[in-house]
């Protein structure tokens, strides 16, 4: 029979109680698990199959964890989706335009390229090159509150999706307002504006950001305990 | 779809409900609400003891640490007075959802 009360400390590792609560937890939850495994033991299932069935009542140990706390704090689950996502994306925001706003008065100046067909696009290669931090940064802390890949990531690149947000509210309204500029001088702006503040920085946003997801996704499965 | 609010609501019932007719640990609590809906309700552990522990905390329940007779420690959950005082009102509220539902199908049936 598996040392129940060592795999749940250890799925439950870095649970933020008090260590008296943290201990009764661990007890209480391993006691629900023993006593799952020794009923399908009972009913006959093999010793491996047992353990692993009983393990399946817990399908993603992070969010227990994450329960567990919120209920013994008394905390809604709502705040979560807040601490996960939506504050890492605005702290995300808030220090990538930060440094570009910094640059820029520090006499940043943008280098700008211009392709056959499009109109001129603005890259600020310094700032550009500080993005990575920005995206690793929304996505930690998003892991460390415990969110999952998608908030991680979202929070990672959350300001290329609000400028990419704010492109297309922008281009219905452009297309109604300045009737003298022709259509498709329209869209080569828009394509050159998505390239300069989309593409280009959500690349190097991602190239902080998946690192981080990575290296979290590692530590999960890490933790996972062969249940044979 | 049923949100996560009605879902709750119905699982608080749930386990108040069973804990009304005496106390248990949580490993019978979920079999026992297993076995009298005839399997149409199951508490995984995933899902039992964070609701345990946000009711405690409210004050509906209270869990003490007793011994098995095969020496296992195991907590179990009595239901408290304010816990009685709020299944009644919760059971009256649901009643009146199900009633309200029942008349709501009846006319778009009809």
């Amino acid at each position: 029979m598996p040392d129940w009360e060592a795999v749940v400390e250890q799925h439950l590792a870095g649970l933020a109680l008090e260590p008296a609560e943290i201990a009764d937890v661990i007890a209480e939850l391993a006691a629900h698990l023993a006593e799952t495994y020794e009923g399908l033991r009972r009913q006959g299932v093999p010793e491996g199959i047992a353990a692993r069935q009983a393990m399946l009542e817990v399908p993603d140990w992070k969010a227990l964890r994450l329960r567990i706390c919120a209920a013994k704090k008394m905390e809604d689950e709502m705040p979560n989706r807040i601490r996960q996502m939506w504050f890492p994306s605005l702290l995300t925001m808030t220090l990538s335009s930060g440094l570009l706003m910094v640059l820029q008065k520090n006499g940043l100046h943008p280098r700008i390229v211009t392709w056959n067909g499009l109109d001129s696009i603005f890259f600020y290669v310094p700032w550009l090159l500080t993005l990575p931090l920005s995206g690793a940064l929304g996505a930690y802390i998003s892991a460390r509150a415990g969110g999952s890949t998608r908030a991680m990531l979202f929070s990672g690149v959350f300001p290329v999706l609000a400028m990419l947000a704010c492109f297309f509210l922008v281009l219905p309204f452009s297309l109604v307002i300045d009737r003298n500029v022709a259509f498709h001088f329209k869209m080569q702006g828009l394509l050159s504006g998505l390239i300069g503040w989309v593409l280009v920085p959500g690349v190097a946003l991602l190239l902080g950001a998946l690192p981080i997801q990575i290296l979290h996704a590692r530590q999960m499965d890490s933790q996972r305990v062969p249940t044979a | 779809m049923i949100g996560p609010g009605i879902k709750r609501g119905t699982a608080e019932l749930a386990v108040l409900s069973v804990l009304e007719e005496g106390p248990l640990h949580g490993y019978e609590l979920a079999r026992r609400i297993e076995q009298q809906t005839k399997g149409a309700l199951r508490f995984t552990l995933a899902a039992l003891y964070p609701m345990l522990y946000r009711m405690e905390q409210r004050g509906w329940i209270r869990g003490s640490w007793e011994t098995s007779q095969q020496g296992r420690r195991r907590r179990c959950y009595r239901l408290t007075a304010a816990g009685k005082m709020k299944l009644s009102p919760l059971r009256k509220e649901w009643s009146e959802l199900f009633s309200a539902l029942r008349r709501l199908t009846k006319v778009s049936h009809a």
